[in-house]
């Protein structure tokens, strides 16, 4: 996989995480006791054999240079190849300057460089454990200049409304994309991931940029679809799509289903992230741990049910915590208790407070945030 | 400490033949401990922590797992470009190949590296002891006293003060007498093995040892009485906190066992002084419904659905349905099935106890060690 520059793509979604991501970018929220979401792209790149990956960070990156470093976590601190880290450039030229499409035309030299003759574009908050080698092959085998990657998704619910719906004729070729509307109870689900080849890649961008007629790579591939062989790859895995604060809390405990967390942990190679070098963690008389996730690290007195626990987590007596989220090193003090909620990173509930929210909009408590009895 | 610089030099060649299986494929400083841990990690975090920027770790016994671990240092940030971590095994030379024979002169055949680094000060480090130890607070009373040699010493029980190297000294801690293993000891202060050296000295009393054909070359029995009776300055430093030398099964376990003990333990958990070790990249630990945990540590990547009580768990052991641990060391991979019962075990690593299986009973107190040669009790 010597050939393929993994992109990671992190702009084009909507903040609708609310105080969760006042202080960080979407794909760097915490995720199944000790990852960020961005980590299960860089390692499933990574354990494919990937080993140049250029992340597009967008704002608010504070945590991402914190997180990311340069790259040892996954072992792209190289000489050759690596992390490459684009933070965005607001050049004045550009008709739109957030767009994508400047942000890449602005790392031409990268692309230039590069010996590799192929790109992948993946984007950190569609969480899936893909088989990229085996997707690369069936792309350079099939000839393509793109090949889209999608799984099935069946929805009798309409809970993937507004997501991408991808349309192919029976050779498996690209007829079009447009948006999911839940008129049919099984649709091909977009998942914001392509294989591209470099030269075609750079021309379209280039010619976009001319012209002047789309903001994002996405919109500018399928304008020119006629000129170039498109096609469907179909991802068979399990698929999170994380959009929203309800998508990104459901993401989480349904890590809580051991054949969801099987495959997104282990499957095709572990996650990497960045290490806290946390010891074991203690359990003491009083406590009690049921269906729950338990990171490394934490102090545990109290009850806890249906919950992720992330790393360094305190506990108290007699707490109860359920159906919940709590972030790194949060304390919870003797006898609170936490229903439906997510705490952020260094949060204290204290004694004797309780909060809730509901399994469809949970509580939300800022990092830092404090929350005493009345 | 760029002005007095010490380099350190861990001992990490030894057997360890009394932990008797756990140690038949790996060293014993390489031996599973406290839950994410091998034993070696105290005394290279404490140098780490102690910001000590040269070490040397001396490997013989069965070094590939030891190698493996350490890599290049990076796990204590010893992967630096002045100074940094190496490791020292025996080695070929023009008249031949030659095993270190004894703790002295495993420091002697590396006399060059220490002349390469060039230090004020040598700190001699075990890789067997289970502590938190600041190695600059010894240093500052090396110096004080003026000592060629400061050896850190602890108070022990007087019942088992016959068990060790007992130290004897004068009011101002210098020390009149070494007291191997006494019957009816004088004092209770034995020697923890961590010696501070001004190099000078040590480099000449290394080349005087390496003569004396009637010497084991070992810096208990020969070098420390040697530097002693020839007239030398030399201190002991009062270690206080706690330490222990895992030396045989029991108390292998009991050291563990003693991380679940509020009163006698290390605080694994404080951030200034914290343990390092090789990063193992797993996911969080699961506990399932109906799993029932008292009083534990439970490490990453676990699948706990039966009952664990008074036990430390490694990495990526699965314990299935009615299954119960009491009082147990559980290392990484182990599985233990369905109903199956263990007590007071020791459980290698990657051993599977097969469904329905009891091992030991709750109040029986033996200790049984449980690899892939089967059971043994102590």
């Amino acid at each position: 996989m010597e050939k393929c520059i993994g992109l990671i793509s992190t702009n084009n979604i909507d903040n609708r995480f609310g105080p969760l991501c006042k202080h960080r970018p979407p794909y760097m929220l915490p995720i199944g006791g000790r990852y960020r979401l961005i980590d299960f792209a860089i390692s499933n790149l990574v354990n494919h054999g990937i080993s140049t990956v250029a992340v597009y960070t967008g704002e608010k990156i504070r945590s991402t240079m914190d997180h990311l470093g340069n790259g040892k976590p996954w072992d792209l601190n190289r000489r050759f190849n690596g992390l490459f880290l684009f933070p965005p450039v607001l050049d004045e030229r550009y008709k739109n300057p957030y767009s994508d499409i400047a942000q890449y035309h602005s790392t031409e030299a990268f692309f230039n460089q590069g010996k590799e003759k192929y790109i992948l574009i993946m984007h950190p908050n569609i969480l899936s454990k893909v088989n990229i080698s085996e997707a690369f092959k069936f792309f350079k085998e099939s000839g393509a200049d793109a090949t889209l990657v999608y799984n099935r998704r069946f929805d009798p619910f309409g809970e993937y409304i507004n997501l991408d719906k991808m349309h192919i004729d029976k050779e498996g070729n690209l007829i079009d994309i447009g948006l999911n509307l839940g008129t049919e109870k099984t649709f091909n689900h977009y998942m914001d991931m392509l294989f591209v080849k470099k030269e075609v890649f750079m021309e379209i961008i280039k010619e976009s940029i001319e012209i002047g007629d789309a903001n994002y790579f996405k919109e500018a591939l399928l304008a020119r679809k006629h000129l170039y062989k498109i096609n469907g790859y179909e991802s068979k895995g399990h698929v999170e799509v994380i959009r929203d604060l309800r998508t990104y809390y459901e993401a989480n405990l349904n890590l809580l289903k051991r054949d969801i967390s099987s495959e997104l942990f282990f499957e095709g190679g572990t996650i990497y992230t960045k290490s806290k070098d946390e010891p074991s963690t203690l359990y003491s008389e009083s406590s009690s741990v049921q269906n729950s996730l338990i990171a490394n690290g934490c102090i545990i007195e109290g009850q806890v049910e249906g919950s992720i626990i992330f790393r360094g987590v305190k506990i108290g007596k007699n707490a109860i915590i359920k159906n919940s989220i709590v972030m790194q090193k949060s304390v919870v003090e003797d006898g609170a208790i936490i229903v439906n909620s997510i705490l952020d990173k260094y949060s204290r509930i204290h004694k004797g407070a309780s909060i809730a929210g509901s399994s469809l909009v949970p509580y939300v408590v800022e990092k830092y945030g404090h929350v005493t009895k009345d | 400490m760029n002005e007095n610089k010490v380099v350190a030099m861990l001992l990490a060649g030894g057997q360890g033949s009394r932990l008797k299986a756990l140690t038949k494929k790996v060293a014993k400083p390489a031996v599973p401990f406290g839950g994410k841990y091998r034993i070696i990690d105290f005394a290279l975090s404490n140098a780490a922590n102690s910001g000590i920027s040269d070490i040397g770790i001396l490997t013989q016994y069965k070094p590939y797992l030891l190698n493996t671990h350490i890599g290049i240092g990076s796990s204590w940030d010893y992967d630096r470009n002045t100074g940094g971590l190496r490791i020292l095994p025996p080695f070929t030379s023009e008249d031949g190949g030659r095993w270190y024979t004894g703790t002295a002169n495993a420091i002697y055949e590396n006399i060059d590296y220490l002349d390469e680094t060039d230090p004020e000060y040598v700190l001699i480090l075990s890789g067997d002891h289970i502590y938190k130890m600041d190695y600059n607070e010894l240093l500052s009373f090396h110096l004080e006293k003026e000592s060629d040699v400061t050896i850190a010493v602890m108070e022990v029980p007087w019942e088992e003060a016959s068990r060790f190297g007992i130290v004897n000294i004068d009011d101002s801690n210098k020390i009149v007498e070494f007291d191997e293993k006494p019957e009816v000891p004088k004092n209770n202060m034995a020697s923890m093995g961590i010696y501070m050296f001004s190099w000078a000295k040590l480099r000449e009393y290394l080349i005087l040892d390496y003569e004396d054909q009637s010497s084991e070359h070992d810096f208990g029995k020969n070098v420390l009485p040697r530097m002693l009776n020839e007239g030398n300055a030399m201190y002991a430093w009062n270690f206080k906190g706690y330490w222990k030398d895992v030396g045989t099964v029991r108390s292998y376990w009991e050291a563990n066992m003693d991380l679940l003990d509020d009163e006698a333990t290390l605080n694994l958990y404080g951030r200034d002084w914290r343990i390092f070790t090789r990063n193992r990249n797993l996911p969080p630990h699961y506990m399932a419904r109906g799993s029932v945990i008292n009083n534990s540590l439970v490490n990453e990547g676990c699948y706990i659905i039966g009952e664990v009580n008074n036990s430390i768990i490694f990495s990526e052991v699965t314990i299935k349905k009615d299954a119960k641990v009491n009082n147990s060391v559980i290392h990484p991979k182990c599985v233990i099935e369905e109903g199956a019962e263990v007590n007071n075990a020791v459980v290698a690593e990657g051993v599977v106890i097969k469904a329905g299986d009891k091992i030991g009973q709750v109040d029986d107190g033996k200790i049984y060690l449980i690899s892939e040669e089967g059971i043994m009790i102590e």
